[in-house]
């Protein structure tokens, strides 16, 4: 999913140290709307912070890929047993992808697999939430995809070229994701009682995981200014909340879900829902790696990573080629 | 021989629609589990890029099991589904070779699927000549598929087998392991010797059995491997098993896990 | 293998994990359907040519109309360089653009009638322009 931007934003480097003339002929680029190619000059800190996202993005598309993955050998069709399938697929490849624009700027993938699992680097907060029922799945393929959805278009008008074409094929490849999701939690809503409690409990489950989805208050958020400046990053995060809440709101309330949150109520002037705010000190504290799932995700990430060493040493090891 | 076309279920003779129905079974259950034990590696795999292959190759696995049912559906009015999901045990007509869990070795997934392509294969090169139509245009579209996996699961043998002295090993430990199950592929479905002659299963002049021997030995050859004895190729040697719905023990365990929601509501729409 | 996520092995015993040999890079160069040009569509990492194909094939042709695919080492490729290597050029070249022809129309007029001149100028290549 087009998950990219939504973390804890790592501090970009600062430029004191590069050509001012360059720096500022490197702005005007940006400005102009100029996408920025892998041989352009850039400075540092861009080039590091290009870096960092696209393997953030990349760690959390092969993350990602676990949670639904968990239910591929349960689902209950023929139909959505090939859907999710492709759809967990589709991350992995998006993961590959993503992990190549980053190896393009300087950072072998197989050092970027291991610091994910050696837990160096992050991946994105709303996978280390569990995923007990197949109505889970329905939830994250309707609520977290439709999240990403919002940010599809923000991470296409980015400043770095590879990035951006890359991000234009990811989108291409998830619009089924959404419809997939929506058609699951659709048949849920229009099913047996049963079924349509067992939605009900995983949209409890989910609600405030994408709400925070997007990250913090953009108040809070110390890094915006860099980022923006150098089309990093295009869109604020309470931006996208807002627009994410107005779409779902009314859909989930039509389709008879209770929303769990009481303060839940539509702002007259504006036709803004308003909601309580999350809990954010939650978010943190899974973040930092104490979330219900954090251990078990690079636990199996690492599994699959070990297992596969004597298989990828008889692919690659007779090519003879040696870390640079 | 009929020279008559069978192009729909009231063509076929009343006694030969169940035999074609069990046979087709036996078709659809191999590569419905076959596709549904290697997706599970989907996002597991040992390489990113391969994770991609042979997850595109089990879900043209399931895909294909879909077609299969939806031809024994023709003849039964049964739904896909519930084939797929909702038989008895005994009903199913899988081999026991794709029963088994693979244990997360590599080696092993790598190792299975080449045999079982090895097998669909020749089989498909018979179906595309059947005398019932829907069967023939269908393992056409489906053998253009199996092409690209045949090829694929070559190069893996070769791969493991060239790899590293660890690979040989591993490789060959796996086609060790594989191989008393792979030559129960070829038991037969009953009374599928009716469909031989209605040419609806068109026999090939030679033994298949002794075809998929030869040609995954020279792979085997090729791959640096040792192909196991030829002992057990007579029928006598394979009790019954999965074509009359007997079980390995590795069915419970699968199957439990495969209808764990379709069970919640096994009438409802998912 | 359903049983593996779920019975997973505790906390890794810290011994870090060794570094393994790169793979090459291929560009990779899709052609959708038989009458369109070849269009770069990435890149991919693989250990040799026959895996480069392979991999480009699932990476980039699985979710894409694919007919062609063409796989070369990036250490192959010959390219410019932006900046240094000047594509554009800096002086007028209007003499070989048929933009650059805009005074024809009116020399037509000092002989035929305008309508006339619309009707024959309607077989030029609009695209052209």
């Amino acid at each position: 999913m087009s998950i990219g931007g939504q973390m804890e934003e790592p501090k970009l480097g600062g430029t004191e140290t590069e050509d001012p003339q360059k720096l500022a002929e490197f702005q005007a680029r940006i400005d102009s709307g100029d996408l920025i190619e892998r041989d352009d000059w850039m400075p540092e800190a861009y080039r590091t912070g290009m870096l960092r996202m696209a393997e953030h993005h990349a760690n959390s598309e092969i993350v990602g890929a676990l949670p639904e993955g968990e239910w591929i050998t349960r689902a209950p069709s023929l139909r959505r047993k090939l859907a999710l399938i492709a759809k967990v697929q589709d991350e992995v490849g998006h993961g590959l992808m993503l992990y190549r624009v980053a190896e393009d700027l300087g950072k072998p993938r197989d050092q970027m697999l291991r610091d994910l699992i050696e837990g160096r680097t992050k991946y994105h907060n709303v996978f280390n939430y569990p995923v007990p029922t197949w109505a889970d799945v329905a939830m994250i393929a309707w609520l977290v995809d439709g999240a990403a959805i919002l940010n599809q278009k923000t991470l296409a008008d980015g400043s770095y070229a590879p990035y951006v074409r890359t991000m234009r094929r990811i989108n291409a490849e998830e619009a089924f994701h959404f419809k997939h999701g929506e058609d699951m939690v659709l048949t849920l809503m229009s099913g047996t009682g049963r079924q349509k409690q067992m939605a009900q409990e995983a949209f409890d489950r989910w609600w405030w995981p994408v709400l925070m989805f997007f990250g913090p208050p953009d108040k809070e958020s110390r890094h915006n200014a860099p980022h923006l400046k150098w089309r990093i990053k295009t869109a604020s995060n309470d931006t996208l909340r807002q627009k994410f809440v107005n779409r779902f709101v009314p859909a989930a309330l039509d389709l008879g879900f209770r929303i769990p949150d009481p303060n839940l109520r539509r702002e007259d002037r504006t036709g803004n829902w308003l909601t309580s705010p999350p809990d954010w000190d939650e978010f943190f504290r899974v973040i930092r790696g104490n979330g219900p799932c954090n251990a078990k995700r690079l636990a199996l990430r690492r599994l699959s990573y070990e297992q596969g060493q004597w298989v990828r040493r008889a692919v690659t090891g007779q090519l003879g080629l040696s870390a640079a | 021989m009929t020279s008559r076309k069978l192009s729909k279920p009231a063509d076929l003779p009343d006694d030969l629609r169940p035999i074609l129905a069990d046979w087709l079974l036996a078709a659809a259950d191999d590569v419905f589990l076959l596709g549904h034990r290697n997706s599970d590696w989907t996002g597991l795999a040992p390489m990113l890029e391969e994770d991609l292959a042979f997850s595109s190759i089990a879900q043209d696995e399931i895909a294909h099991a879909q077609a299969y049912y939806l031809l024994v559906s023709e003849l039964t009015g049964q739904p896909p589904d519930k084939l797929a999901y909702g038989r008895s045990p005994v009903q199913y007509r899988c081999a026991h070779l794709v029963e088994r869990t693979d244990d997360f070795d590599w080696a092993r997934a790598v190792v299975r699927q080449f045999f079982y392509e090895h097998y669909g294969w020749l089989r498909l090169q018979r179906m595309v000549r059947s005398a019932y139509q829907p069967l023939a245009e269908l393992s056409g579209k489906i053998a253009q598929e199996e092409k690209f996996h045949l090829e694929h699961l070559d190069d893996w043998a070769v791969r493991l087998g060239t790899g590293t002295d660890e690979s040989r090993t591993r490789a060959q430990r796996a086609v060790d392991k594989l191989w008393p199950d792979a030559l129960c592929l070829f038991e037969p479905v009953d009374g599928e010797q009716r469909l031989v002659e209605a040419a609806i299963f068109p026999s090939a002049g030679c033994d298949i059995r002794r075809a998929w021997f030869e040609e995954v030995s020279r792979v085997l050859d090729r791959a640096g491997l040792t192909v196991p004895s030829a002992d057990g190729m007579d029928r006598s040697s394979c009790p019954p098993g999965g074509r009359r719905g007997v079980r390995s023990e590795s069915f419970g365990e699968l199957f439990a896990e495969l209808a764990e929601v379709y069970r919640i509501e096994p009438d409802a729409r998912w | 293998m359903s049983k593996i996520r779920e019975n997973l092995p505790g906390p890794a015993d810290g011994q870090p994990l060794p570094a393994e040999p790169l793979t090459r890079v291929y560009e990779v160069f899709l052609q959708p359907t038989r009458n369109e040009p070849h269009v770069q569509v990435g890149s991919v990492n693989a250990a040799d040519d026959q895996m480069a194909l392979d991999f480009a094939r699932e990476t980039f042709g699985r979710r894409q109309a694919c007919a062609h695919i063409w796989v070369v080492r990036r250490d192959h490729l010959v390219g410019t360089v932006y900046g240094e290597d000047f594509m554009e050029r800096a002086c007028d070249r209007g003499y070989r653009e048929a933009r650059g022809y805009q005074e024809v129309r009116r020399k037509w007029e000092q002989f035929r009638r305008k309508g006339d001149v619309d009707e024959y100028q309607k077989d030029d290549l609009k695209e052209a322009f």
